[in-house]
């Protein structure tokens, strides 16, 4: 598996509150321009990650097959509504 | 028997209105109370509310139109035991007859009903329905599994909704029976299953159907499914039939969704619309590091400003200024004074020039002075007889000598 920089702890939704918290400090404008600056980087190293993180993953639709031991694999899934 | 040939044949609507025709003309179908329990309740927009009335061997189509069923006090569910007073006619574009319900009251409720709220009540009091246990649903491993049936349209419309919204999303189908007396068993087998083995790899599990009557639904009611959505360390929501169906599993579950394809549109994010808010972030973090240091720069100038109008230098050249101002007037009164001097100075040598002897000599006076020692003879005493004296003319002087004295008569 990719090895990611991110956090994995850290959800997607807790970086992008993060983001936008940062976004709001820098925005009030209160801070020294040594803060703002590494306000600045933190905020675009945690967007580049969000937006690498969004495209990480390979689309896989598969369909859980148990076994009766207990065992069990994925397969491909392909739907079949003719069942119905 | 004329009346069994061919020639008297009739046409399908022809003999539904004959058909009709009996029901209209039978008192008691005109007029009816009917006792039993209601399935398949639909309330269209329109007002008007279609079900099923039935009992333990026999159903009947029923509707009530929106005139009557705004006088009703109470909302109609499924599993509920009811009253219903109306007339049974034949719709005649189905061929098929219906009770046209004008009253409908409750009549103790039903069995499948009373056992939900049976258990409905228990597992609220146990606490399985508060919110502090509720989990939010994450979106971190853009990989989520579905418990259902792997053929009906709920597993396509979570399948074509999420892969919509975020096209790289991955998707577990945990094939499971969801009707049927096995159903709920398995349904909580699942969960189990799931927890045990992708605790680490999905971010939540949709359980869930399409809809169906009250019984097709049963299995979302059943405490082993609600003991397993508990007990689930991974977040559960719960997607059955409509949105007027409520099952104890909606109750239990970490979130419930009204459909199948709404728990899609809830929990998976759109991923464009995700990056486009991310790049909007980017912009206004650089927008704004930027009017920051546009700020800071502001005020620098601002303090140079200020520190420009504060320098000593400018203070000493003020007082340079005030110094050459003072000196400007300061001789400005001087030269008036020395005007004005000047002025009297004129007169006076005018006065003095005209007291010079010399002036009064050349008028043809003249000065006599004693010799020697010179002193002016202005009277008599101031010289004797025989005495020499000078007499200083205008253009030069005579020796002379004293011969008599003579005093001036009065």
């Amino acid at each position: 598996m990719k090895k990611t920089k991110i956090d994995e702890k850290i959800t997607f939704e807790e970086q992008l509150v993060k983001l936008e918290n940062i976004v709001k400090n820098l925005e009030e404008g209160e801070l020294s321009l040594d803060e703002s600056v590494k306000l600045y980087q933190e905020g675009m190293n945690i967007s580049k990650m969000c937006l690498e993180k969004l495209d990480n993953t390979k689309k896989k639709i598969e369909e859980l097959v148990i076994k009766e031991d207990g065992k069990f694999s994925l397969k491909s899934f392909t739907l079949n509504e003719k069942e119905n | 028997m004329i009346r069994n040939t061919l020639e008297n044949i009739y046409s399908v609507s022809k003999i539904t209105k004959y058909i009709k025709n009996i029901f209209n003309s039978d008192e008691i179908l005109q007029d009816v109370w009917i006792l039993g329990e209601i399935s398949n309740f639909k309330k269209h927009s329109s007002g008007h509310l279609y079900f099923v009335l039935k009992d333990e061997n026999s159903q009947i189509r029923c509707v009530m139109f929106r005139g009557n069923s705004l006088y009703l006090k109470f909302n109609p569910r499924d599993g509920m035991k009811v009253k219903i007073r109306g007339s049974i006619n034949v719709y005649e574009k189905r061929g098929e007859y219906q009770l046209y319900a004008k009253e409908i009251l409750e009549a103790g409720k039903g069995e499948l009903y009373l056992a939900f709220e049976k258990l409905k009540n228990s597992l609220k009091d146990e606490g399985l329905f508060l919110e502090d246990y509720k989990k939010t649903i994450p979106f971190n491993k853009k990989k989520f599994a579905v418990i259902t049936s792997p053929t009906g349209a709920a597993v396509r419309d979570i399948i074509s909704i999420s892969t919509r919204r975020f096209p790289n999303i991955q998707i577990i189908v945990v094939p499971a029976l969801v009707q049927g007396i096995n159903a709920a068993e398995d349904i909580a087998g699942k969960i189990d299953f799931l927890n045990t083995n992708f605790h680490d790899e999905i971010d939540f599990i949709i359980i869930g159907r399409g809809g169906g009557s009250i019984e097709e639904l049963w299995a979302f009611n059943e405490e082993i499914v609600a003991r397993s959505i508990f007990k689930s360390k991974i977040p559960v929501v719960s997607a059955v039939g409509h949105e007027t169906d409520f099952t104890i599993s909606d109750f239990t579950a970490d979130l419930r969704s009204p459909t199948p394809s709404a728990a899609a549109e809830m929990n998976v994010p759109d991923k464009e619309q995700m990056s486009d808010s991310i790049q909007v972030l980017r912009d206004k973090l650089k927008f704004a590091i930027v009017r920051n240091y546009e700020k800071k720069m502001e005020r620098l100038k601002y303090f140079k400003k200020n520190l420009v109008y504060l320098n000593p230098e400018n203070k000493i050249n003020q007082y340079y200024q005030y110094i050459d101002e003072f000196i400007y007037k300061a001789s400005n009164i001087l030269n008036n004074l020395i005007k004005i001097n000047e002025e009297k100075i004129k007169k006076d040598l005018q006065r003095l020039d005209s007291l010079n002897p010399w002036a009064v000599i050349k008028r043809g006076y003249s000065i006599c002075r004693k010799i020697p020692g010179y002193q002016i003879i202005s009277k008599l005493k101031d010289i004797e007889t025989n005495d020499h004296f000078e007499v200083i003319i205008s253009d030069g002087k005579l020796i002379a000598k004293v011969d008599k004295k003579e005093e001036k008569k009065t």
